[in-house]
Formats: C-alpha cells, sequence, structure tokens
C-alpha cells in the first residue's frame, strides 16, 4: 500500500516536472503607449479600434493585434526587436495605409502613436443641475473634408461608456450648429440611476467619414 | 564445388535482369482507381462527380444551417447554453469570410478534363456537363464576390513548372464589377446549352442560371447604388471593392430581364394550392417537393438527411433531451409582419395610455396577420402537428394596483387556482431548449415526428432558388429602374397568393416595403444578411445599441390573468421582454461589408490588394 502511494506520489510529482527544452520564453518587453493629437490621448470605444504591429524576418509572418482601450492608451507583451505599427482604416482617425511607424522594442518601451483625428472636442465640462447632466464643449475640425455625423453626450454606470455601451444618451441638434462653436447637450438622468452617487460621461463625435467616434475622455460626475 | 556455386548464382542474377515480357501482365486496368479515360467517357460517373459538386455548393446561413442563422437572422440561439456565444457575438474582421480555391480548382480540372478525354460521350452530353459545371463555377464566384469582394479570377488550371518561381501562380484580384460580368458572361454563354435537365428541380438548367442572373444582377446594381450613397463610401483604389454607381441601371436590367424569363414560364408557379389556409400553403411550399415554385433545390432523402426538424422542433413535440428549440424568432421579424387590413405589423400589445390589452385567446393578438406569419413562425395560440402548442409564459396576478408576473418550471400549475401557470412549451428566460424569445420556428420544420426523431432525421429539401425570391428581384429592379406600376404588380401579387392580402394591397411601392418583403418572405433562407449588406445598411440595422429592437432581439412572453372577480381573469397579456441569454446588441461595422482575406493567402500572394479596414 504505502509503495503504491509512493509510486502514485512520484508520478503526480513528474506531472510537475516538464521539460526544459520544449519551452520558449515568454515575451519580456512590454511596449506601451497612447493614441494622441497633439500630445493628448484620443478616446475610443472600448474593444473597437486597433492597431497593429508587424514584424519581419521569421517563418511565421501574420499581424499582432494591439487593442486601443477607452482612454487611447495600449500595451502589449513583445519580444525585443524591431516592429511596424500600423494605423488600421475604420477608426476615428485618418487612416494612413501604408505609413507605418517602425518602432525598436527593447525591454521596455513607451511609444505615443499620432493620429489625425476628424474632429475633436475642446474645453468640455459637464455639470449637474436638477436631474440632469449638461454638457458644454467645442467641436474643433481637424481634417476639412469631413463633415459631424453626430455628436453625442453619453452617460454610463461604468468607466465603460461609449456609443454601445451607454445607459443614457443624447444628441445635438447638427441643423444650428458649426464646427467651431460652443455648444450645449442636455441628457436626464435615467431611472435607473437616480439613486447613484455618481454617473461617467463621455462625449462623442461621429464625422461622416468612419463608423467610429471620437470620445473624450470619461469624467465621473458626481450627483449628489 | 565453388565453380558450381558461382555458375548457378550467375544464372540466378541473370534470371532476374531477364524480366517479363507480356506487356499485357503488368500494364493492367487498376481495380482500385478510376481513370481519367474512364471517368469523362461515361456519363453516369461524370453525373456521380456531378452530384459532388451540387454537393458542395457554398453557403452561409444555408442548407438548414441552425447555428449560423441564429448569429445575424431574425432569431436567438435557445439552443445548448455552451453555444450561447451566438448570442453574444462580435462580428470579427474574418467573419464570412469563404475563399475556396480548391473548388473552383476542381471545376476548372473537369472542365479541362472533359475536353480533353471525352470522346465517347455525346457532344450533346458534353454540352450539358460543361454548363452544368460552368453553372457551378459561376455559383462559387458569386459566394466569393458576395463575401470578399472582387477576386481573383481565375478559369483554368494553374500549373506549376517547377522552376521554382511561383510568380505565375499569384494572380492579382479583379475588380469587383468584373466578378459580377463573369458571372453575367457565362450564364449567357450557357444559358442555352442545357439540354438534358429542363424541369429538373436538382440540377441546373436554364431557369437555374437565370435564377442567378436575376439575383448577382440585383446584388451588383444595389452594391452600386448604395455604396456610393453612403457618406464613406466602402472601395478600394483598384476597385477590388466598390461598383461606379454609373453601373447600375445596366445591372437592373439584366436582374429584371432574367426575373421576366422565368415569370413567364408556365414550369415556374407561386405555390397555391387552392384548397387550404393561406399560412399552411406557405408552410408546404418548403415541405412539397412537387411545388412548382422551386426553382434550384437541394435535396435530402433517406440515407442523406439533416437536422433542421430535430434542432428546431416545438419543445414539448421533441424525441429526446438534446434536440428542439434551438433557432427562435425575434419579436421583431413577427412584427414586420403587416396586418392583412393594411396597418402596419406591431402587435397591439398595450393601449395609448400603456396599460396592457387583455386577450380572450392567445392567439387573437396575431389574427389577422400575413398568412406568411403562420407559415414561418408557431406562435402562443397557434397549432403544429394539428396539436395547439402549449406555449404560456406565467401568470399575472393582480397585486396591489399592478400585475405581478409569476412563473414556474415548464409544464406546472399556479397554487391559487390550480390551472396552468407555465406551459410545457415555455417560454422561459434564461433557460435551454425552450424559447426565449416566446416564438418557434415553423418553417422548414417537418410535420411528421419521424423528422426529428434521430439517426432518420428529415429530407426536405432547401431551396437554394424559388419564384417568390424572383418576384421580389423582379419588384425591387424594376423600382429601382423607375417602372413602379410594373414593380408594384410583382410585389402585390406576390402579397396576394402567399400572404393572403387583397389584390393590390400595396398603394404606394417603396423600396422600404420591398426590404420589409424581402425580410418576412425569405426570412431563414440565408438571404438577411447579404441583403442588408448590398443595401449597404447592415450597420444601420446592426448598429450595436441595447435600445434597438434589431440589434437586440426581444420576446413576446403571453401570461394569464389570474384576478378573482374581475372580468379579464382568465384572459391573456403579453409583455416585451429582453430575454437574458441575448447578451450583446449586433454590431455591424464597415470592416465587416468584405471579409478580411486570411494573412498566409496574403503572404503566399503579395499581389492581393487588402479590403478596406482590414
Amino acid at each position: 500500500m504505502k509503495a503504491r502511494i509512493l509510486f502514485v506520489s512520484t508520478f503526480v510529482c513528474l506531472l510537475f516536472a516538464g521539460c526544459e527544452y520544449d519551452n520558449f520564453d515568454e515575451p519580456g518587453a512590454v511596449l506601451s503607449g497612447r493614441v494622441v493629437y497633439n500630445g493628448n490621448p484620443v478616446g475610443v470605444r472600448t474593444n473597437g479600434t486597433q492597431l497593429e504591429l508587424w514584424q519581419t524576418g521569421y517563418q511565421l509572418y501574420t499581424k499582432i493585434s494591439v487593442h486601443i482601450a477607452h482612454d487611447g492608451t495600449f500595451s502589449a507583451s513583445v519580444f525585443d526587436g524591431q516592429y511596424k505599427i500600423v494605423r488600421l482604416a475604420g477608426a476615428p482617425w485618418e487612416d494612413q495605409w501604408g505609413d507605418t511607424i517602425m518602432i525598436n522594442v527593447n525591454g521596455n518601451t513607451v511609444v505615443d502613436v499620432p493620429v489625425k483625428p476628424y474632429f475633436i472636442v475642446r474645453n468640455e465640462s459637464f455639470r449637474m443641475e436638477s436631474g440632469a447632466v449638461t454638457a458644454r464643449l467645442t467641436i474643433e475640425k481637424i481634417v476639412e473634408a469631413a463633415e459631424i455625423q453626430s455628436v453625442n453626450l453619453y452617460l454610463g454606470k461604468s468607466v465603460l461608456t461609449d456609443q454601445n455601451r451607454h445607459e443614457k444618451v443624447a444628441g445635438l441638434n447638427l441643423s444650428d450648429y458649426t464646427a467651431g462653436s460652443e455648444a450645449t447637450i442636455t441628457a436626464e438622468i435615467p431611472e435607473n440611476m437616480k439613486n447613484d452617487a455618481y454617473v461617467f460621461a463621455r462625449i462623442g463625435v461621429r464625422s461622416t467619414l468612419s463608423n467610429e467616434f471620437y470620445y473624450t475622455q470619461v469624467l465621473k460626475v458626481n450627483l449628489k | 564445388m565453388n565453380k558450381y556455386i558461382c555458375i548457378s548464382l550467375f544464372a540466378v542474377a541473370a534470371g532476374l535482369f531477364a524480366g517479363c515480357n507480356e506487356d499485357g501482365w503488368l500494364e493492367r486496368t487498376p481495380k482500385d482507381r478510376i481513370t481519367d479515360e474512364q471517368l469523362w467517357n461515361d456519363a453516369s460517373m461524370i453525373m456521380g462527380l456531378l452530384a459532388n459538386y451540387y454537393d458542395r455548393l457554398p453557403q452561409l446561413a444555408g442548407v438548414f444551417n441552425t447555428g449560423t442563422s441564429a448569429e445575424f437572422d431574425d432569431a436567438m440561439w435557445s439552443g445548448h447554453v455552451d453555444q450561447n456565444g451566438r448570442n453574444d457575438l462580435t462580428y470579427g474582421d474574418s467573419y464570412g469570410r469563404y475563399w475556396d480555391y480548391t473548388f473552383i480548382r476542381d471545376i476548372n480540372l473537369a472542365l479541362e478534363n472533359m475536353e480533353a478525354y471525352s470522346v465517347k460521350i455525346t457532344d450533346a452530353q458534353k454540352k450539358q456537363f460543361g454548363a452544368e459545371l460552368r453553372f457551378i463555377r459561376a455559383y462559387v464566384y458569386f459566394e466569393l464576390v458576395k463575401r470578399m469582394g472582387g477576386v481573383p479570377l481565375i478559369t483554368t488550371q494553374l500549373i506549376y513548372s517547377g522552376g521554382g518561381d511561383p510568380v505565375p501562380l499569384q494572380v492579382a484580384r479583379a475588380r469587383e464589377t468584373e466578378i459580377y460580368d463573369f458571372i453575367y458572361n457565362e450564364i449567357q454563354g450557357i444559358k442555352e446549352n442545357f439540354n438534358a435537365t429542363e424541369g429538373s428541380r436538382t440540377r441546373a438548367n436554364k431557369y437555374t442560371a437565370l435564377a442567378l442572373q436575376s439575383r448577382a444582377m440585383l446584388y451588383a446594381a444595389s452594391i452600386a447604388k448604395y455604396n456610393s450613397l453612403m457618406s464613406a463610401p466602402i472601395s478600394t483604389p483598384g476597385g477590388e471593392v466598390g461598383i461606379p454607381s454609373g453601373k447600375a441601371p445596366d445591372y437592373y436590367k439584366k436582374s429584371l430581364e432574367a426575373s421576366k424569363a422565368i415569370i413567364a414560364n408556365s414550369e415556374y408557379e407561386l405555390y397555391n394550392p387552392g384548397a387550404g389556409a393561406k399560412g399552411e400553403n406557405f408552410y408546404k411550399l418548403f415541405m412539397d417537393k412537387g411545388a412548382k415554385e422551386i426553382i434550384f433545390a437541394k435535396d435530402f432523402a433517406t440515407g442523406k438527411v439533416h437536422g433542421f426538424t430535430y434542432d428546431n422542433v416545438v419543445r414539448s413535440f421533441r424525441s429526446d433531451i438534446e434536440g428542439s428549440s434551438m433557432l427562435t424568432p425575434s419579436l421583431s421579424l413577427v412584427e414586420s409582419f403587416d396586418y392583412l387590413d393594411g396597418s402596419g405589423g406591431a402587435l397591439r400589445d398595450k393601449d395609448s395610455d400603456g396599460n396592457y390589452i387583455p386577450y380572450e385567446n392567445m392567439e387573437d393578438i396575431f389574427a389577422g396577420k400575413d398568412a406568411r406569419l403562420y407559415g414561418t413562425v408557431v406562435y402562443a395560440g397557434s397549432k403544429f402537428r394539428s396539436q395547439s402548442v402549449d406555449i404560456q409564459a406565467g401568470v399575472a396576478a393582480w397585486e396591489n394596483g399592478e400585475y405581478k408576473f409569476k412563473v414556474g418550471n415548464l409544464g406546472t400549475t399556479y397554487e391559487e387556482d390550480g390551472k396552468k401557470l407555465t406551459g410545457f412549451d415555455g417560454p422561459r428566460d434564461n433557460d435551454q431548449y425552450v424559447s426565449n424569445t416566446g416564438f418557434y420556428i415553423r418553417k422548414f420544420v417537418g410535420e411528421d415526428p419521424q423528422n426529428g426523431v434521430r439517426p432518420t432525421l428529415a429530407s426536405n429539401w432547401w431551396p437554394w432558388f424559388r419564384l417568390g425570391e424572383i418576384y421580389l428581384n423582379a419588384a425591387e429592379a424594376a423600382l429601382e429602374l423607375g417602372e413602379e406600376p410594373e414593380a408594384k404588380n410583382y410585389a402585390n401579387t406576390l402579397r396576394e397568393i402567399h400572404g393572403g392580402f387583397p389584390a393590390n394591397s400595396i398603394a404606394n411601392l417603396s423600396i422600404d416595403i420591398i426590404r420589409n418583403e424581402r425580410r418576412i418572405e425569405l426570412a431563414f433562407e440565408d438571404h438577411r444578411y447579404f441583403d442588408l449588406k448590398r443595401w449597404r445598411i447592415a450597420d444601420r440595422v446592426w448598429n450595436g445599441q441595447e435600445s434597438d429592437p434589431n440589434a437586440v432581439v426581444h420576446g413576446l412572453y403571453p401570461y394569464r390573468i389570474y384576478r378573482p372577480g374581475h372580468p379579464d381573469n382568465g384572459k391573456y397579456i403579453f409583455e416585451r421582454v429582453r430575454p437574458t441569454r441575448f447578451k450583446r446588441a449586433r454590431f455591424f461595422r464597415s470592416a465587416n461589408y468584405y471579409s478580411s482575406i486570411e494573412q498566409a493567402v496574403l503572404n503566399n500572394n503579395p499581389k492581393l490588394v487588402k479590403n478596406p479596414f482590414h
């Protein structure tokens, strides 16, 4: 009996042993950074836009997709080496295909990826007043060919608030708005959030040239 | 002694080199394989090969594909929870990808070999087989262009020279228009060549080819028109994706011309047995293999069966615990069926003050609807296999001035009055193998109980093309060409015969009405995804908005009123629900209009241009 226990436990221990030769090292370097315009991070939809990393010189040639977080930051664990960053179309900024950014990753590397959004939002402020959040903002046109398709104020329960995840959305009447002037959007606090201590608020602007919104950073607005 | 051994060894060795002189012994016909000469000189073997090719015709949610239908058609997945990903889907960049050049090569090879080896079959047979092969190839190219845009147009075998240079094998993508033009030209080239399949429903003939023309040219035309109407048209500089808007009228004309030719042929008729209820007839259209409406179908028979009835039969009619209720239609589909009196399809569950409208019988809320609703969906109070279905979500008990909804397990009774609480067919929220929307699918689901029993299963056929679609193709093309009276005539005829509407039920036809007609007439027939794509409205219909009933599948749950002493006691009210199992609003991005090409394919062929947004 004892021998059997010994035998079984030896066998179990062996299962944990593993072989040294067939294991690769895990990637040691972290490439991180932000997507920026004029030095300011560009907010995006969570799980929406991504960058592509490419590395040549190996048999397997395939992209490493790097998702951009809602606040415009990204990070990826990679091996040291030279990479290309590609800014894909389908984002709230002008696509730059063929215009790749070369980077050298050596240990932990931080890069800011410059992009050119179609529109940006400036001077945004949120105020809580009689059961509604009022946002003041100014839209600035960056790409001449773009037109505004919609401007929205989003209220949500978490920092992940955007066009697809929100509790309340209110749009700006575009008929009497021209880019560059100040605008006001008011959104009522929905019934299910009336008793919350705070909401997260965010403004998004979508151009006619893309189906993704440019977002401001998420702000926490206290309700009480 | 040694000498003798040497000599005899020498003799044996010499014998080894002698060999046999008789060719006949060495060069015998192999018994385990079929040579090209045999195959291409034997009509029945060629038919065997064609059967294989017909079987491989591509689909995305067609041919009884329950799972994929649940991903974008007007339904949600109510089957096993381990496949709930279908209700929680992000359409990835590769969603809908199709790149079957193995099949294209097989067809090209067959066409070339038939030219090279066939001597014993007649020219007429050769023409017939060649036309069938080219029809299948055109169909495969249509599937490719629908999903990927312009693809490399390869019509001959590509043969590697062995010199280490792959460049001659690397073919660039054709423009999207070139693929559609290829399909059109192929059809013109083959349509008079069919001489043995007239009237066949399962092998291609002239009218099958015209049906493909009707559909493909309509797709090309609507992409030409609606892509350029987008605020940011989807195109590539080389035209691999995107069709210039100027080409739209020509494509619409080509589509209409084919549709008219099919409609004019008396071999094909809208299914209209005369007797029997319209809804029942619409259901039978798919089950009756004698229906003259079907133009081209994939047939099934004993030994070659499918599990659609097993997958989707109403819960209490199931034959074992793993199959039933998987694909459950959405409320918004049910509401897109108009009322026969001409009013819109929204169900009257509440009055203008927001109070529930009580109904004596559950089916009353659906009364007076387009008959195709009955033929497509099993709803509360309707019959299935001549028995009433047992759909009831629970009891609405009147407490403190409002209704409180009580639900139980399937087939339970309400303690207060000893009557039914929840029916054997649900619906039950957040449960599996029972409808989560309150509806079941009737279309394609067999009336015969044996159809739902493993392993015999069902053998009703899959309609690739039917006349109902051709009528709608004709209506759409005619309307886009500005011939409204003609367009209205097609749409109204179809509504009258299939839907049970009075004659001329549409007074003013619009593209939105035609889009809605396609949604209901062709539900679950592998059209919805491609229709929304070609009209370039998929990103607006599946907009990712939680509040949108088309992006989020909703349900309608019937409750029995428990309110003793009140006149409404025992009647039924209906509650709109958002099923818990439906996790994520459908969200179609610009990147999904054309699927991404696999990286390995791009690596092998540097001439390929990527699709936009990938």
